[in-house]
């Protein structure tokens, strides 16, 4: 099978000759072709051909896509800067649009068409759609927006102290997430376009099972809703991070027929079959830290036993990386995992 | 008149601690300007009634009790009640305290989790040098030169980042053997930080402290018997 083949059997729940292959990968891919980390946010040619490029060398099934974990905060005016130094992966927050009480009732909803790096974003896509590619998007899920928006220990603050600004904040959130795939499949067409929905800051390590049933459970169903109903052609949602005490929620948000869940090393594949297996295809869940860090017999190790766990997931299973392949990967590393594909992924 | 000054004192420090426990700054506030106008020690009043609050916080966090929102507001009630009590603590004495430089390191901008290790460290007493974030590797190790800190606390959020982490424990140790690395952050392990040349490994801000004494305990015994 080709991966689009794979890629299309795995979404249909058709018959697969092996498990999907998907990677997080992003910076790693700029590095592997000699441009600069930064040339995966800001120049789309640029950031598709090293996707393009790192993808036809270590074969994975996955797509190349543009997003990143900070998205939010400079399309709501606050500021960002790209990766330039050695240790540097993704854009990182240089000033939050809220950092104060009053910041929170001046905030408009951006433009989808001009605020932020969405240009570049949507030029991304038109990239992918001219070269073949399904069209996608990433956003971050409402409540990791309004961390983008507001600094973080404000916002952590406010949870317990003034909800009615974290109400608020995570309304404009929504909304705006909302503005972003209307215009995406606008541009594109009904089920044609994919989302990625990146929720890290709703973990157990920030907030507690009730903090997200009151704040992040209403906002971020409501959103998976209404996109699904709009035509998105599926969600692949990333829940990096320990959130099983979460799980219980997130099995109740709708994720399409069939969406994916991509989890973090925290949350054990038979776990997350448990709760989503009847209606996601499961991803995951290598740690980029053992890929950075770890030897290659450690990697085909976990590999394996990801692979053996997830292959007969009722939905469906694809081996990915818990989060984002660091940048400074051993290259053969990366190998590695499509090796232990090949070598225990076969049906 | 000894025994109710004393039953007065028990209610107003357990009252603070009550308030640093139950994020309540206007009430640590308050209860310290009332322990002052009582005569009462500030130092007694900040060790058993402020720190030992924080403890608790910090157990309540290890156990999943509490979790950052309730940790950063039962900071908020501590760091109150302390800048009323601090100006009133008699100096002098033959107590040392420990000090311990953090930052996170070059290329990450996370500090939540550096934030709350940090008040962990300045609840149970010690002076924290606090870098900030994104800190370049040289400034650790000026840092540690200038303030010759029993302690040197990496973290790092990012998997990027934390390769910053055995060059500048190399650069420290090259100056200063004898200090003591411990590192944190959310990619971190303990085979990771011992790999990197870290003398200690926290998981968790409600840890780190703990670790911190237990490392500094590990090294001394290490010296004693070379």
């Amino acid at each position: 099978m080709t991966s689009a083949e794979r890629i299309d059997a795995l979404l249909k729940g058709g018959s697969l000759d092996r498990v999907p292959f998907l990677s997080f990968i992003l910076g790693f891919c700029a590095k592997n072709v000699g441009y600069p980390v930064a040339a995966i946010y800001c120049d789309p040619e640029k950031s598709l051909r090293a996707q393009v490029w790192t993808r036809e060398q270590y074969g994975y099934d996955s797509e190349p896509f543009y997003g990143y974990a900070s998205y939010g905060g400079f399309e709501f005016n606050g500021e960002i800067k790209l990766p330039d130094g050695e240790y540097e992966q993704a854009p990182s927050h240089k000033r939050f649009a809220v950092v104060k009480e009053e910041d929170v009732e001046k905030l408009e909803l951006p433009d989808v068409k001009t605020a932020g790096m969405l240009p570049l974003a949507m030029q991304f896509s038109r990239l992918q759609d001219e070269h073949g590619i399904s069209p996608s998007v990433v956003v971050g899920g409402p409540f990791t927006i309004a961390g983008n928006i507001c600094i973080v220990e404000t916002l952590c603050r406010w949870l317990i102290k003034k909800p009615e600004l974290v109400h608020r904040l995570l309304r404009l959130a929504t909304d705006h997430v909302l503005d972003v795939a209307r215009y995406w499949i606008d541009t594109f067409g009904v089920g044609r376009v994919n989302i990625q929905i990146w929720e890290p800051l709703a973990t157990n390590q920030i907030i507690s099972p009730k903090q997200f049933e009151k704040f992040v459970l209403p906002y971020q169903t409501e959103f998976h809703q209404k996109i699904l109903a709009i035509g998105m052609k599926y969600i692949l949602c990333h829940i990096c991070g320990e959130q099983n005490r979460n799980l219980p929620y997130w099995a109740n948000v709708p994720m399409g027929d069939p969406g994916i869940i991509s989890i973090g090393k925290e949350v054990d594949i038979n776990t997350a079959i448990e709760y989503f297996g009847d209606n996601c295809i499961i991803a995951g869940n290598i740690e980029p830290a053992i890929l950075q860090t770890g030897t290659p017999q450690e990697i085909y190790g976990l590999c394996r036993q990801a692979i053996e766990k997830g292959k007969h997931a009722p939905r469906g299973y694809a081996l990915m990386q818990g989060c984002e392949v660091p940048v400074n990967t051993p290259p053969y590393n990366l190998y590695i995992m499509k090796k232990a594909v090949n070598d225990f992924g076969w049906y | 008149m000894t025994m109710v000054m004393d039953k007065k004192t028990g209610e107003l420090i357990k009252g603070l601690y009550d308030a640093v426990i139950h994020m309540d700054e206007d009430t640590a506030r308050e209860l310290s300007q009332v322990i002052l106008k009582e005569g009462i020690d500030a130092y007694y009043a900040v060790t058993h009634g402020l720190m030992t609050a924080m403890e608790k916080v910090g157990e309540l966090y290890s156990n999943n009790t509490y979790f950052v929102p309730e940790l950063l507001l039962c900071a908020d009630a501590l760091y109150a009640g302390l800048e009323v009590l601090r100006p009133h603590i008699k100096v002098g004495g033959a107590e040392t305290k420990k000090q311990i430089v953090i930052g996170t390191i070059e290329g990450d901008i996370h500090d939540i989790g550096k934030n709350l290790v940090k008040i962990m460290f300045e609840a149970a007493g010690w002076v924290v040098h606090d870098l900030g974030k994104d800190v370049k590797l040289q400034r650790f190790v000026e840092e540690q030169n200038r303030t010759q800190s029993d302690v040197v606390a990496l973290s790092a959020l990012m998997t990027t980042s934390m390769l910053a982490m055995p060059k500048v424990i190399e650069m420290i140790k090259a100056k200063d053997p004898n200090v003591a690395i411990m590192v944190g952050g959310a990619p971190l392990t303990r085979e990771i930080a011992k790999s990197y040349g870290a003398d200690g490994y926290a998981d968790n801000a409600g840890e780190a402290v703990r670790e911190a004494n237990e490392m500094l305990r590990r090294l001394k015994d290490k010296t004693v018997r070379s």
